[in-house]
């Protein structure tokens, strides 16, 4: 049998296995094609903890230099301190090293344009291009510039936040419990929680790559940070995924609520400070139309990832956004998904509401999600969704990213991945029942689109 | 011994394949036995530097290895290829920052390193680097090494370290005060500073201004240093020589220096410049270390076929033996290890002083002159003085690459054919009493190098046309 490849080009980047395929010739011709699309100029550069990150950092290094551009170095930091620095120094791109959520032995490399955006589809695949012709932009060594260390990129992004949100107003100083995985927000997290004044109960903040649980800040990885929140009284807890971009909260009862309530109430409290549209893309929790409702604001939806979001978002000017697995997007501080910006919000919220988590959720409409993967061979996934369109026929659809159906309980999902031969279908309804009949209900009509 | 100024040498001389590059069509990239050399933006790409790299990790399994680099602008970009290589290779990689390459290969057995990457071209103009590769002994690779290192490169198949394995960080330490510290052991130190000699040295504004102007006020020498920043771009050719040392002369007379000392871009070649503000020969250096050395102890003198017969005659002098190699640093480093050479080195001014390192060090050679200078009070311009003299001619010959080889056959046949003996060392090579001619491939251009030397300038010019002739013919 034909060994499965470990190495992904596609317009979200590069991602490989350290070891297997992701090799520092790949990664320097990678640099190169970025430095030659986007011409002389600051790049600034960022990585996760990962083992692998001090070579995947040397060979960008040097890829960017050999074709002009000028390294602003900010070696461990989060992605989303690189998206904001990437505005600060005017540069002309950025270059995040990380795997995100994937397991320790991946890495990858994700770049970032000159708004401090990810890549556009359009910018990725003209990047690829660069990339396969394989002619890159060389300098001579007199034209080299230099790598420019930044040890304050940290510092600015937590001044970013305190300037805008200030500490907290709180009767009574929060104790918090944070879980960095061990990945980029060890670096930041702590320091952002003291500043904002709260109580800190840190949990695998050492920035060395080892990952002391699984990268995604999801329920099953929050065993930890549940038990620490009980033990210790917290009043909440977080976890960040390696990069930290994303979120997720654990209740004051160590419930892991589930990361998309990140997003509900980091709006809930931009809302209450400033009105105006919400975006989230199609598959984040209908919990947020409800807040957005309570202040009279448009919530509209996108395609799933990342640069489809932000450009929705800078269509409609919308004042505070995201996905729904735990990526917060506040522009006023940063237009990134930002874990830092996100706990800032909750925070805020948790105290001047004075209630607690388990409270505000009780507040939100009960509703219950349910995720599934189906296989599927990718020249099959058009024939299925086709015959999920036709069966739901009835009900009101939006075809932008796959199929989404609007029934009387609920609504779901049904698309096909970008990267591996499968099928999502993420399903919402007030009830667990609901949610997974309607799961059922899908996942049998595309099976007999299988079999005929 | 008084020599004509060289004729502008645009290559470096060694062993090893010359790949031309298409875009400018000369030879802009080199790999061979002292390692591979290219211009940057151009054939020394940051790929070839990553798989260089990788290929040498490999061949040391992954071991600890040491890298330094000189000043020039590429260094950066060059210095992150080579550590991702070494990383990813899984070995240990200790950075010694900005060092000069003799200060690397003591450094590399005191860490205990499997060997080490001096990203340096050397003598060669700033849009050169290269990549040096040193062994565990702290001497360069000899050729069956160089190959083995080559067919790794080729090949293609790399050892690769997986997340487990790989370093997380680059370690740092610093070779410079170890060498310094080697270099006081090595040499009386007492004698020198109670002399307080004043000092002109010219660093070319590269790895020697971190270590020479120190080793000096460790002599107590009263120091003139110009040249001496780092941080900004080479002032002159890095290549010690008459053509380079206008500079340093004006420095030695306007400061009354009791010498000048010129260095290249790694602390390898020093060039001279007396106290009457002469210009010597970069051939001299050798010449003047190897008289110096033998009035102290009659031994081995080792240097290259092309190096100049002025050493020849000191070492005849004292009645010393006296050994030629093929052209190449690691030839005459494994020579003299092999015959407990007493000094050698090259005609491009690098010295090997034993007592020091089996390498080319130009501030061991700077220790070795100005011990003899204090203890003796010999001037330096008076040592100049007692060499022979002779006049030496370098030529280069463009060719076609595919007649290289040929022409060089024919004349063979046809000095059999005279009945002339000739040394097959490296080229050929035809002696007469008074003089001799070298004629070999250059492996960094298409082009056949001439040099002659002879008692006289009239005959070494004949020497030179009656070896054109025999060329061209």
């Amino acid at each position: 049998m034909r060994a499965i490849p470990t190495l992904k080009i596609s317009i979200s980047g590069v991602r490989g296995v350290v070891g297997e395929s992701l090799t520092p010739t790949l990664l320097v011709r990678f640099a190169q094609a970025f430095g030659t699309y986007t011409g002389p100029g600051v790049i600034v550069l960022g990585r996760d903890t990962r083992t692998s990150g001090e070579m995947v950092r040397q060979s960008v290094v040097a890829g960017l230099l050999s074709s002009g551009c000028r390294v602003v170095d900010l070696d461990i930091c989060p992605v989303p301190t690189v998206q904001l620095l990437v505005r600060e120094r005017r540069a002309r791109g950025g270059i995040c090293i990380t795997a995100s959520h994937n397991p320790a032995e991946w890495n990858a490399l994700k770049f970032i344009n000159s708004a401090g955006l990810f890549l556009a589809e359009a910018q990725a695949r003209q990047l690829l291009d660069i990339y396969h012709q394989g002619e890159y932009r060389k300098v001579a060594g007199a034209e080299m510039r230099a790598v420019e260390p930044s040890a304050g990129a940290i510092d600015l992004h937590i001044k970013t936040i305190m300037d805008a949100l200030g500490p907290l107003r709180a009767e009574r100083r929060l104790r918090v419990a944070i879980d960095s995985c061990n990945g980029a927000g060890s670096v930041v997290a702590p320091r952002l929680l003291e500043a904002l004044g709260v109580e800190v109960v840190p949990l695998n903040v050492t920035p060395d790559g080892l990952f002391p649980r699984g990268a995604e800040p999801v329920e099953e990885n929050l065993g930890q940070l549940s038990a620490a929140v009980r033990e210790h009284g917290c009043d909440v807890g977080f976890a960040q995924d390696m990069d930290a971009d994303r979120l997720a909260i654990v209740s004051e009862r160590g419930l892991a609520v589930g990361e998309e309530y990140t997003l509900v109430l980091a709006a809930q409290y931009v809302l209450g400070r400033e009105r105006g549209p919400v975006v989230a893309n199609l598959s984040t929790t209908s919990a947020l139309d409800a807040v957005a409702a309570r202040f009279d604001c448009p919530v509209y939806r996108s395609k799933i990832g990342e640069a489809n979001v932000a450009d929705e978002m800078l269509r409609r000017g919308a004042v505070v956004g995201g996905e729904g697995n735990g990526g917060v997007i506040y522009p006023r501080l940063n237009f990134a998904r930002d874990s830092l910006v996100g706990m800032a919000l909750v925070l805020h919220l948790l105290a001047e509401s004075g209630r607690t988590v388990s409270e505000l959720i009780a507040e939100l409409p009960r509703s219950f999600m349910v995720k599934e993967k189906l296989a599927c061979r990718s020249d099959k996934i058009r024939a299925a969704l086709r015959m999920v369109r036709d069966a739901y026929a009835r009900w009101p659809m939006d075809l932008r990213d796959g199929v989404k159906v609007t029934t009387p309980e609920g609504w779901v999902l049904v698309r096909g991945s970008n990267t591996e031969p499968i099928i999502r279908i993420v399903a919402e309804a007030g009830d667990q029942e609901s949610a997974r009949n309607m799961v059922e209900g899908v996942r049998e009509r595309v099976r007999s689109c299988f079999e005929t | 011994m008084r020599c004509r100024p060289p004729r502008p040498r645009s290559q470096p001389t060694d062993v090893g394949l010359a790949v031309v590059c298409e875009k400018t069509g000369v030879n802009s990239l080199k790999i061979g036995i002292s390692g591979v050399r290219g211009v940057v933006g151009e054939t020394f790409t940051p790929e070839l530097a990553v798989a260089l790299a990788q290929a040498f990790g490999t061949y040391l399994d992954s071991g600890r290895i040491l890298v330094c680099r000189d000043t020039r602008s590429s260094g950066p970009m060059v210095r992150a290829a080579v550590l991702s290589g070494l990383l990813a290779a899984g070995c240990e990689v200790v950075d010694l920052g900005v060092c000069p390459t003799p200060s690397l290969q003591l450094a590399v057995s005191r860490l205990g390193a499997e060997g080490g990457i001096s990203i340096t071209a050397g003598h060669n103009p700033e849009p050169w680097n290269a990549l040096k590769f040193v062994r565990g002994d702290g001497l360069y690779l000899n050729p069956m090494q160089a190959d083995e290192l080559l067919d790794i490169f080729h090949q293609g198949e790399f050892a690769k370290a997986g997340w487990e394995r790989i370093r997380t960080k680059i370690e740092r330490a610093d070779a410079v005060a170890h060498h310094l510290e080697i270099l006081s052991g090595a040499f009386d130190v007492e004698s020198i500073r109670t002399r307080r000699l004043r000092v002109a040295v010219d660093c070319c504004n590269s790895s020697c201004s971190l270590l020479s102007p120190r080793w000096l006020e460790a002599l107590g020498c009263d120091v003139l240093a110009v040249n001496d920043d780092p941080t900004v771009p080479f002032p002159h050719a890095p290549e010690p020589g008459p053509r380079t040392m206008t500079q340093l002369r004006a420095v030695v007379l306007a400061g009354r220096a009791h010498v000048g000392f010129a260095h290249d871009a790694d602390g390898e070649r020093l060039g001279l410049v007396t106290e009457t503000g002469e210009m010597l020969s970069e051939e001299a250096t050798l010449a003047i270390a190897a008289e110096i050395q033998l009035r102290r102890e009659v031994g081995p003198v080792v240097t290259n076929v092309s190096t100049s017969r002025g050493v020849e005659r000191v070492a005849a002098k004292y009645g010393a033996p006296f050994l030629r190699t093929p052209v190449g640093q690691a030839f005459v480093s494994e020579a003299m290890i092999e015959v407990g050479g007493v000094i050698g080195g090259e005609g491009s001014g690098g010295v090997i002083v034993p007592r020091v390192q089996w390498t080319h060090d130009s501030s061991a050679a700077i220790g070795l002159i100005l011990e003899h200078v204090a203890r003796t009070g010999e001037r330096l311009s008076e040592l100049a003085a007692a060499l022979p003299r002779f006049t030496i001619l370098k030529h280069n010959m463009a060719v076609e690459p595919d007649r290289i080889y040929s022409l060089l056959q024919r004349m063979r046949d046809e000095l059999e054919a005279e009945k002339l003996d000739y040394d097959e060392t490296d080229g050929i090579k035809v002696s007469w009493p008074d003089g001799w001619v070298h004629v070999r491939v250059s492996n960094t251009e298409s082009m056949i190098r001439v040099i002659a030397e002879a008692e006289t300038a009239p005959r070494a010019y004949e020497l030179l046309d009656w070896a054109r002739d025999r060329v061209v013919k």
